[in-house]
């Protein structure tokens, strides 16, 4: 195969911000030169054509098993690549969920031309009181832990979770969430809140357990990723906690960089999301910890639901959005005037690796090629029936964007945009 | 010569119309309620028009109020009242009120438990909508026959001082109080102990206070709102004993300060916990006028949003 006039994102590579043509043959990169000539494979030429290596999702939500009228792993997969990520972490919140070494082959087995890596349950059961089987689990292939949208609410769990772990050097993630202040709250706590008459979400929910999690991790020196952060005191206690040595990491969803508590204000229930859409000034402070590296990758915050928990009155709507497959295309129309293209892509690919202490590939002759194809000028709408998601829970239907996956290869297989 | 039309087909909250609608609103009402003066109080205004009163959750006042405000402008009406936890467990709330405008309903009055229930509703039918009371959200027609009673007594509204004592925090009256009288220019204070107060509050343009006595010697009207134990899944308040104690408004109270203030509460009241009988029963209170102006402005708002179909 051969992708022609292809601009190459990648850190690591001799040819980075260069135009050049690309030959691929049975996974492997042959060829990188400015012109390569025509072979009788398939020829890839698309306007303004970036590639990078492959992106990475640190945390999508699957349907499968359980609730596989949300996602199965087959449509999971295809999200992810029509998202352009040639690799998904998956939250274990499934039923039952991820918690044995069994458990852990099913996801693992689900890879495709998509890596799917397991992130396993940190409590039993992912009911917050119990050790699972932590080591068995990371020798079945899990890459990390966590009780992943079930925060941990217990000091003593998440201090024996961040012990244990030791052992093998084992990565545990928190979503800092205390069920007790964020009692009832359906959005953030504000003016929008206030205004609507629900029970607000307090930055105190997020920070206090932050604040916790943080002095965990000084007691135990173990290894924290905190997901999904949105407020200004989280960037801060983060900023904080790298510049004294700990080994933390951060991760804040696309949605809490582009929308504001102001979303909810019509009682548009895809817009009810965890962490909540914040004030501005929060995501002013989050822009910036993305660009100074306190944050170190953006995630998709990926939660497929039906209708039926979401066409309803917001109060009993569940919370979530999908996100895969507008990640990319959200970033590229509302923040390119914030980052350069190589910011943006490294907080998809290489850093979220690092983070899950994945190898990172490269684009250079020799090397398997696990890619992405992108172009930052193509603009589309989305289109319900272009969703793959099994789950259309999206306030973006109908939205034009100014940039698109065009598609991925990966592990010798490809899969590009049906106009490709 | 104001505006004779409403800028809007339903009543979703306060916060969604306009001042020139209160006004409007207001001087209809006026009409109406020299119409419910008269020996007989009914007037064909509404006679083609079907009203369906959906109450997924108890009421008394509210619901007659709007079923006499209805009949009394000669409109059809069907009732249907249910508690939600039994509609919740089956139908939805949009294949209820579908399968309800099939038979071929123009109008919504809905109470609900859910804040945006209205709004939601407005979103998939096409009907008109009034919201009578979402939740801890908004219940504008309160707010409105509130206003209304305040006007009577005092005229114009601006510059006056209302302030709202009691369970802030899951009060849908005190919202929409709020977003009413701002819009008509008044002053407006919340009072009650803090863990009722929303913390944000302030950022709608009202003073906030923990003292009642402070909050009387300031106000020109005190609005006590009802203190709802029934809303509350945990205990904000130590007990009602301490609330009355701190919390409550009784004569002595009142007398201290020397001034005459109006009394109101949208019921029904707790008597003994936050307002005494002596004050309830005194000629500072106007808690009676307010029942009788609510089927006047619910009457005015029927007849402005029939007109919107």
């Amino acid at each position: 195969m051969l992708l022609k006039n292809v601009v190459v994102i990648d850190k690591n590579s001799p040819h980075n911000g260069k135009k050049r043509d690309v030959l691929i043959e049975k996974g492997i990169i042959q060829q990188i030169a400015s012109k390569i000539k025509e072979t009788k494979g398939k020829i890839v030429d698309v306007k303004n054509a970036h590639v990078s290596i492959g992106w990475l999702d640190i945390g999508v939500q699957s349907g499968e098993p359980g609730y596989e009228h949300r996602e199965t792993f087959q449509t999971l997969t295809a999200a992810a690549a029509a998202g352009g990520y040639t690799g998904i972490a998956v939250l274990p919140n499934t039923n039952p969920p991820i918690q044995t070494k069994t458990d852990v082959l099913f996801v693992k087995s689900q890879s495709n031309i998509v890596d799917v890596y397991p992130i396993g349950v940190v409590s039993k059961n992912n009911a917050g009181k119990d050790l699972a089987e932590l080591y068995d689990m990371k020798n079945a292939g899990c890459v990390a832990f966590s009780d992943g949208q079930r925060s941990i609410q217990s000091s003593g769990l998440m201090k024996r979770g961040l012990e244990y772990l030791k052992t093998f050097n084992g990565l545990l993630i928190n979503y800092p969430h205390d069920h007790e202040l964020a009692k009832d709250g359906q959005v953030n706590e504000g003016k929008v809140s206030t205004s609507l008459g629900m029970k607000g979400i307090p930055n105190l929910a997020e920070e206090s357990m932050l604040k916790r999690d943080l002095d965990l991790l000084a007691y135990t020196q173990s290894k924290l990723h905190v997901h999904n952060v949105s407020t200004e005191g989280s960037v801060k206690l983060i900023r904080e906690a790298k510049k004294q040595g700990l080994k933390v990491t951060a991760s804040v969803p696309v949605f809490n960089l582009i929308f504001n508590q102001e979303a909810v204000a019509t009682f548009n229930t895809n817009y009810k999301v965890l962490p909540p859409l914040r004030q501005p000034s929060d995501i002013k402070a989050l822009l910036k910890g993305l660009k100074d590296g306190t944050i170190d990758c953006i995630s998709t915050n990926h939660t497929p639901l039906e209708d039926e928990v979401k066409k309803l009155e917001f109060l009993y709507a569940d919370f979530g959005t999908i996100g895969l497959e507008t990640t990319f295309a959200l970033l590229n129309t509302h923040l390119s005037k914030f980052y350069a293209l190589p910011t943006l892509i490294e907080k998809l690919t290489s850093l979220p690796r690092k983070v899950l202490g994945l190898p990172i590939p490269s684009i250079k002759e020799g090397m398997d090629a696990n890619l992405t194809l992108f172009s930052n000028q193509l603009e589309w709408t989305l289109e319900k029936q272009d969703i793959y998601s099994k789950s259309k829970n999206t306030p973006l239907l109908g939205e034009k964007f100014i940039g698109r996956v065009v598609g991925i290869i990966n592990k010798d297989q490809h899969w590009f945009l049906p106009s490709v | 010569m104001g505006a004779t039309q409403l800028s809007t087909k339903h009543l979703l909250g306060i916060k969604y119309i306009t001042k020139e609608d209160i006004q409007l609103i207001f001087e209809t009402a006026d009409n109406f309620k020299e119409v419910i003066n008269r020996p007989i109080k009914k007037v064909p205004s509404l006679r083609d028009v079907t009203i369906a009163n959906l109450f997924f959750e108890n009421s008394t006042r509210t619901r007659i109020s709007f079923e006499l405000a209805e009949k009394r402008l000669s409109a059809d009406v069907v009732n249907f009242s249910a508690s939600s936890s039994s509609v919740k467990k089956g139908e939805t709330l949009l294949d209820t009120v579908n399968n309800i405008l099939s038979m071929k309903v123009d109008m919504v009055v809905m109470r609900h438990p859910a804040p945006g229930a209205p709004s939601f509703l407005a979103q998939h039918i096409d009907a008109n909508i009034i919201n009578a009371g979402d939740g801890t959200h908004e219940h504008p027609t309160q707010a409105l026959l509130d206003a209304f009673s305040m006007r009577e007594q005092l005229g114009d509204l601006e510059g006056k001082r209302i302030a709202i004592f009691g369970d802030i925090l899951h009060s849908r009256v005190a919202l929409s109080n709020i977003f009413c009288l701002k819009k008509l220019g008044a002053e407006v204070m919340v009072c009650g102990p803090p863990t009722l107060i929303p913390k944000h509050i302030g950022e709608l343009g009202v003073e906030v206070s923990y003292n009642v006595k402070e909050a009387l010697k300031w106000c020109d009207v005190a609005n006590v709102l009802r203190i709802q134990l029934e809303r509350q899944d945990i205990k904000y308040i130590p007990s009602i004993r301490e609330y009355t104690q701190y919390f409550g408004i009784n004569k002595a109270l009142l007398d201290s300060l020397n001034k005459k203030i109006i009394i109101m509460h949208p019921g029904p009241i707790n008597r003994g916990v936050e307002l005494s009988s002596d004050v309830a029963d005194s000629e500072h209170s106007i808690i009676l006028q307010q029942v009788e102006n609510g089927v006047a402005v619910r009457m005015a708002i029927l007849f402005l949003l029939a007109d919107k179909r």
